[in-house]
């Protein structure tokens, strides 16, 4: 095989990178293609407990670099998706016992397992992210409607193409309301600043805690919204790229179109 | 066979700001003169390559076709950029520049600006000696600098610091100005009120503070009755 590696990145921390690796691994493993994700968040691992797979930890990503086990060891399946594989972060290590060197040659090893490789990359420009860009073909920039997220976006933007990695964008936690009244940043605007491809718009929707906590994937929550925009993202990745973006709406609005409709809200 | 006169020496050079200043004596015979700089442009190798030369023949006028024909023979044989005469401060000087200037000779001058095209993100930095020219966008946390004028054919968001270190008299000109902050010699603008408008607008200095004004209001060069390098 000769598969892709693509780094799920943001600068800004806590905005969706985690949550983002986790629902696109899933709906591309759901397109039947063989995925790993991986936790590159050394010394902070979380991917694992998105993904409801904390207790089948025996290897982690460490171990297989520094070649510790095999891959297939370190590789933990999905409970409930048959393609998917987690390969998660050492909990006691630190950033620094990977080198990008290391990545490169995992990665080779990667590629040749399976279709898609995400890597989950930790907040911040230091170790951690170089370690996790080292290896990549592509990368997906996951960025908040807020200017400091921008700002951070776009700095790790120039990072990646100083890398001759031509990122694309995914707006996070989207609150259409808000966007409506002028109160958040519009994705418009925002890649107004950014000018890097748009592969997708995510509102902020419950089901994301629901999904953590129960440890169902998003994308397979029927009525979740941010689930639905995920798969959407998968697909374009996966080369449906004139899918067309779906703009998140806001309930309201949405009565009012079909209230404007029947001749009614005026 | 001729005997040159040895106690002149027929050919000097100096370096003359970015230039090379070459003194000689037009009486010379035009062959003598050329072998002559053969063996001095020879042994400056590569910094003859693109250099700004300038003749000078004393106070004598005339010349012009031996200098055109030594300037041909410099092109030609060492790659060196722009060749012109120097000229004696005077009443006539004056205007010879400015009929040189106005004329074809300008094809010759070589320009101080960095000129870019592109986005400038947030975290980057470009710096220029002299007069910045960005044809793209500078992003908010990105940070322009210059010796000179900044000028954004784009959106400027990010921070503009012109006229380094101390030079009050430039100018950020943005086709949308929008600027984090703009620093002109010694001042600080920060806080800018955000225009929306998206028209062309440029900052200087007055009065000792920053002012932004709309530029095609305001025409701060079209009063200039001639084109000058600036
Ligand atoms: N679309 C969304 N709607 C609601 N909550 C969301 C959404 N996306 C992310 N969250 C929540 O935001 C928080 C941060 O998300 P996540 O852990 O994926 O971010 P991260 O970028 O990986 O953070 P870190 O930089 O710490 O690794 C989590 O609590 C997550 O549940
Ligand atoms: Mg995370």
């Amino acid at each position: 095989m000769d598969g892709r590696i693509i780094v799920i990145t943001s600068g800004k921390g806590g905005v969706g990178k985690t949550t983002a690796t986790a629902s696109i691994g899933a709906a591309l493993a759901l397109q039947r293609k063989r995925v790993a994700v991986i936790d590159m968040d050394i010394g902070l691992r979380n991917l694992d407990v998105v993904m409801g797979l904390e207790n089948r930890i025996i290897f982690n990503v460490v171990d297989a670099v520094k070649g510790k086990c095999k891959l297939k060891q370190a590789a933990i399946k999905d409970r409930r998706i048959d393609d998917l594989f987690l390969i998660p972060a050492s909990q006691s290590d630190n950033k620094n016992v990977l080198s990008p060197k290391d990545m490169v040659q995992f990665g080779e090893k990667l590629r040749r397992e399976f279709d898609f490789v995400l890597m989950d990359c930790p907040a911040g420009i230091e170790r951690g992210f170089e370690n996790s860009v080292a290896a990549a073909d592509e990368a997906v920039v996951v960025c908040t409607p807020e200017v400091s997220s921008v700002r951070d976006a776009d700095r790790v933007i120039g990072l990646l193409y100083a890398r001759s990695i031509t990122p694309k964008l995914v707006v996070n936690r989207i609150i259409p309301e808000m966007v409506e009244k002028g109160d958040m940043l519009s994705h418009v605007d925002m890649v107004d600043v950014l000018s890097i491809e748009l592969v997708g718009l995510v509102p902020m929707d419950d089901h994301v805690l629901i999904s953590t906590n129960t440890g169902i994937p998003l994308v397979l929550q029927k009525k979740s919204k941010a689930g639905e925009a995920f798969q959407r993202i998968a697909m374009r990745i996966n080369g449906a790229t004139d899918l067309p973006i779906e703009v998140p709406q806001s309930q309201d609005r949405f009565w009012k179109k079909i209230g404007s409709k029947l001749g009614l809200g005026k | 066979m001729r005997k040159v006169n040895q106690d002149r020496v027929p050919v000097r050079i100096k370096g003359m700001g970015d230039g090379l200043c070459v003194t000689l004596d037009p009486a010379q015979p035009l062959s003598h003169l050329q072998e002559e700089l053969a063996i001095r442009f020879s042994q400056m190798k590569n910094l003859a390559v693109n250099a700004r030369v300038i003749f000078d023949i004393g106070e004598k006028d005339g010349y012009e076709d031996l200098i055109e024909e030594l300037g041909k023979f410099l092109r030609k044989t060492f790659g060196v950029g722009s060749v012109s005469r120097f000229l004696r401060d005077g009443p006539v000087s004056e205007e010879i520049i400015r009929k040189r200037d106005m004329e074809n000779s300008w094809y010759h001058y070589q320009s101080d600006v960095l000129m870019l095209t592109g986005r400038v993100r947030s975290g980057q930095k470009v710096t220029a000696r002299k007069h910045l020219l960005i044809m793209g966008d500078v992003n908010p946390g990105a940070e322009v600098l210059a010796g000179g004028d900044i000028l954004i054919m784009g959106s400027l968001r990010g921070t503009a610091v012109a006229g380094q270190p101390d030079n009050d008299g430039m100018i950020v000109l943005a086709l949308d100005f929008q600027p984090t902050q703009v620093q002109i010699g010694g001042f600080v603008a920060a806080g800018l009120p955000p225009s929306s408008k998206k028209l062309p607008e440029f900052a200087h200095v007055e009065n000792g503070t920053i002012v932004v004004e709309d530029y095609l209001k305001a025409d701060p060069f079209g009063r200039l009755p001639w084109p000058q390098v600036r």
